[in-house]
């Protein structure tokens, strides 16, 4: 049975490879002004390039919706969305929990770094006073 | 023996000025031993680090709230850093009377030297007596400790206790920092500490708040069992060598 593809002919898949694009724009932006680090947009890209790609290739994504059983290529593009969602979603934390450990020991160091500092300043100023 | 007072304080400028007192006299009653003080200032916007300042301790700021667990470990660095033989957790409400602590150190100095030596307030029948709920969340707790990790403690959620020079190496790495208290007796037990109770008295908090209360009971509940479960599967925390430098 041939999969349902009308959404896709025609001026949606080029709608649609637009918006991929629009949005990879807004990420080359971000990355050049440096608001994101490359190594943790990488992900995202490759998920935008996969979007792009199926826009504009719709048949090849339709004949792999096919061979993985689904029976509308929306369903597989659905699932196929969100399981790529959820990856980006899983490396996002894992990436801000270590940023949260680090952050947590920075304060701390700093924190013990400056008692010992005041400590230090309150000695000196104790051996000024003494002299 | 050298002993650091700890004492996680978050806008606790009311009680601490009191403690603090009871502190200094703590001080004098145990000659023998070199009591020091240190409040970590977990991020407050009140006048609690001033407040310790002028009570005589040293003060660790920390420039953002951490949380119990984040301010603990603060201290725990600071007494396994500069070689002190134990630290001691007084919490900054007013809850723990520092007395106590000679029934603490007493303890961690006798029969086999435990490691980590945690204050009961339910050992003692006449001692403070927490609400319904709360004594429902600790027989939980109790029991999740004792099948999961081999704990028997009766207060599990205490956090007047006392850390050895080997919990102090092993939680300067690793605390836990979301209600760190029964999951760090889980870690303990698992990494092969010695772990002690000994009955404490109690009280009232004299200021601020508990961070649970209503809806976040069920929370904490939900989070400490998952860590404890999690904690038993997790690869054995080794505890880290003693260095030249005391640490």
């Amino acid at each position: 049975m041939e999969p349902n593809q009308d959404w896709m002919i025609g001026k949606g898949s080029w709608v649609f490879a637009i918006a991929c694009l629009l949005i990879a724009a807004v990420m080359m932006r971000l990355l050049l002004r440096e608001r994101v680090t490359l190594q943790g947009s990488m992900s995202y890209l490759a998920f935008l390039m996969v979007l792009g790609a199926i826009g504009l290739f719709p048949n090849h994504a339709s004949q792999l919706a096919n061979y993985l059983g689904f029976k509308l290529l929306s369903n597989f593009l659905f699932c196929a969305a969100i399981a790529m969602l959820a990856l980006l979603h899983l490396r996002a934390l894992v990436t801000l929990s270590k940023v949260q450990l680090r952050s947590v020991a920075l304060t701390q160091e700093l924190a013990l770094l400056s008692e010992k500092l005041d400590r230090v300043e309150q000695r000196q100023s104790a051996s000024r006073n003494a002299e | 023996m050298r002993v650091l007072l700890v004492i996680p304080a978050l806008n606790e400028e009311t009680a601490l000025a009191g403690l603090l007192a009871e502190v200094r006299e703590t001080q004098s009653a145990l000659p023998e031993h070199v009591i020091e003080v240190a409040v970590v200032d977990d991020g407050s916007t009140d006048r609690t680090a001033d407040v310790a300042r002028a009570g005589g301790a040293r003060v660790v700021r920390l420039c953002g709230n951490l949380g119990i667990g984040g301010a603990v470990q603060s201290g725990i660095r600071l007494a396994a850093r500069e070689g002190f033989d134990c630290a001691v957790q007084v919490d900054g409400d007013g809850q723990h009377p520092p007395g106590e602590v000679v029934k603490l150190i007493a303890t961690a100095t006798s029969g086999d030297k435990p490691d980590l030596v945690v204050g009961s307030r339910y050992r003692d029948k006449d001692n403070f007596r927490s609400t319904p709920l709360r004594r429902l969340g600790s027989w939980w707790l109790r029991m999740i400790l004792r099948v999961v990790a081999g704990v028997r403690v009766s207060d599990p959620t205490s956090g007047y206790r006392l850390y050895g020079s080997r919990a102090l190496r092993l939680f300067r790495d690793t605390y836990p920092y979301d209600f760190p208290e029964p999951e760090s007796l889980a870690v303990a037990r698992i990494a092969g500490l010695r772990i002690a109770e000994t009955p404490v008295v109690m009280r009232e908090r004299r200021g601020g708040r508990s961070s649970i209360a209503g809806f976040s009971t069920f929370y904490y509940m939900f989070k400490v069992t998952i860590a404890i479960l999690l904690t038993a599967v997790r690869v054995r925390r080794q505890i880290p060598e003693e260095t030249s430098d005391g640490t």
